[in-house]
């Protein structure tokens, strides 16, 4: 059996009066693709930045395979949680690029400014990565002279350039054109038989069932339903879900 | 009095301006940083207290705050006042209202900066000041040139209000050849320089501005 590279329990978080997420709890496996689909407002997101540690929670169980970040709320030191965001790349609905870095200032920043590698290697890693995403010979582009579907693709590298254990993505192509969409989710597609560990949260059903290993279907805060990936959507148990999943295929 | 002797009193005049133009500009552009950041501290003491000097300096007139300057060291501690200090009086008094001016400025470049900067690079990893500098204040200068430009063009003309305490910059220098010789000529010849002095200034910033152009 594979590690567990990512342990969240007991979560909970509240934004004033409002209960976000309620006791949540659970892990990825090395080499696994979970997707998280639900509702608007049912909390994916923020079950997502809490992991990447861009919020933070009240009462939490967060561990990296065995750096535990937070142990129920209290986070670890400074130096652990620096440690940790070595773990995961995070893929922004909006993609967040540096609009004054080029492409490649864009990607190898953190390589070579956080993780301080070599300058040759990280350069090298760079071209084998923008081939990898379909974008040679844009080492040079700023960002506002991208598509949005290559500007994803390079927030997508930047996030790979730190070779992290696990990458996020929150709603990677809904900011996206239909035809965009089409080329992040192929490369998402490579991502996953390359046994990338991603935890995805989407709205494109259909790319989640047919790409990913297990689907969480969040409602309210709560994780409603999980199960292998062509089971949930083929034959959701839970009243909610189905709900949820017949209000998707008529909206398509 | 003939054209040349003039000219060159005029331009010693200049001279003097240039230098508090410049020394201005090197003191209150990097304080006024400091300012917007303590203004923008979530200490809400440190920031109340900026929140005031801001409103002060921007509410009274700078030459009063110039006076308060060069005769506050007397006036408080019966301090001698002497030549050379006019000079830095008008240096501390146009680098702290500058600074309050530019602080503002910074303050609403840094806020328009949308946090997905800010998230992206703390994933990455970066350390906030790394962020600060790689990744914000880049964006924030590109953003803020606009309105600084407008400061320092009218800090060109503010430099005549050294004249108050007597500080031979051009206008001062003007007014007094101007009363000596009964003669317009020393003003015409000023308000030319200021002009030209400006339009430089414009010149400059606008090809700073360009050279950020290169992305959006
Ligand atoms: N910073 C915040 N302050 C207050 N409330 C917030 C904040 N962020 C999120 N919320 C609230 O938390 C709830 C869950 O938001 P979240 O963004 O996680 O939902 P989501 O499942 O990602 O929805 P969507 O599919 O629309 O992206 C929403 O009701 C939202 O209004
Ligand atoms: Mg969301």
């Amino acid at each position: 059996m594979s590690k567990e590279l990512l342990k969240i329990r007991n979560f909970s978080k509240t934004f004033g009066d409002l209960t976000v997420l309620k006791d949540i709890s659970f892990s990825v496996k090395e080499g696994e693709v979970v997707s998280i689909i639900g509702p608007s407002g049912s909390g994916k997101t923020t079950l997502l930045r809490c992991a990447a540690l861009l919020e933070n929670v009240e009462k939490v169980d967060l561990a990296y395979e065995d750096l535990a970040v937070c142990k129920n709320g209290v986070y670890a030191a400074k130096n652990v949680l620096k440690e940790a965001k070595n773990y995961f790349g995070f893929v922004f609905q909006n993609f967040n690029l540096f609009p004054h870095y080029s492409v490649r200032e864009n990607v190898t920043l953190a390589p070579l400014l956080v993780q301080k590698r070599n300058k040759e290697e990280v350069e090298k890693e760079f071209f084998i990565l923008l081939e990898k995403m379909g974008l040679s010979g844009k080492e040079n582009a700023y960002p506002c002279e991208l598509s949005g579907g290559q500007q994803q693709r390079v927030a997508i590298a930047r996030a790979l350039a730190t070779k992290p254990r696990i990458l996020f993505f929150d709603e990677p192509t809904s900011a996206l054109d239909p035809e965009l969409t089409q080329e992040i989710l192929k490369v998402i597609r490579d991502l996953a038989e390359e046994k990338m560990t991603m935890v995805i949260v989407t709205h494109e059903i259909t790319f989640a069932r047919n790409v990913s290993d297990r689907i969480i279907f969040m409602a309210d805060g709560y994780i409603v339903e999980e199960g292998r990936a062509a089971q949930l959507v083929d034959h959701p148990q839970n009243e909610r879900t189905k709900e949820f999943l017949a209000f998707i295929s008529r909206e398509n | 009095m003939d054209y040349a002797s003039m000219l060159t009193e005029l331009l010693k005049g200049l001279l003097v301006s240039v230098e508090i133009f410049f020394l201005t500009l090197l003191f209150a552009l990097p304080l006024g940083l400091l300012i917007a950041f303590g203004r923008m501290s979530k200490n809400c003491i440190v920031s109340n207290i900026f929140r005031v000097y801001i409103s002060i300096m921007r509410g009274t007139p700078l030459m009063l705050q110039l006076l308060v300057c060069f005769f506050g060291p007397y006036y408080l501690f019966r301090i001698p006042l002497t030549d050379p200090y006019r000079f830095i009086a008008v240096i501390i008094a146009f680098s702290l209202n500058y600074a309050a001016y530019f602080a503002e400025i910074y303050r609403s470049g840094i806020q328009s900066i949308p946090v997905g900067q800010y998230e992206a690079a703390g994933v990455l990893g970066l350390t906030p000041l790394q962020t600060f500098f790689r990744i914000i204040f880049p964006q924030v200068a590109k953003r803020v040139i606009p309105p600084v430009t407008n400061e320092v063009i009218t800090l060109v003309k503010d430099t005549s209000l050294a004249f108050s305490i007597a500080v031979m910059e051009m206008f001062t220098m003007a007014k007094q050849i101007a009363s000596a010789h009964t003669t317009m000529i020393p003003f015409v010849a000023a308000g030319a320089f200021y002009y030209i002095f400006n339009f430089l200034v414009a010149f400059c910033m606008e090809r700073l501005e360009k050279r950020l152009d290169y992305y959006r």
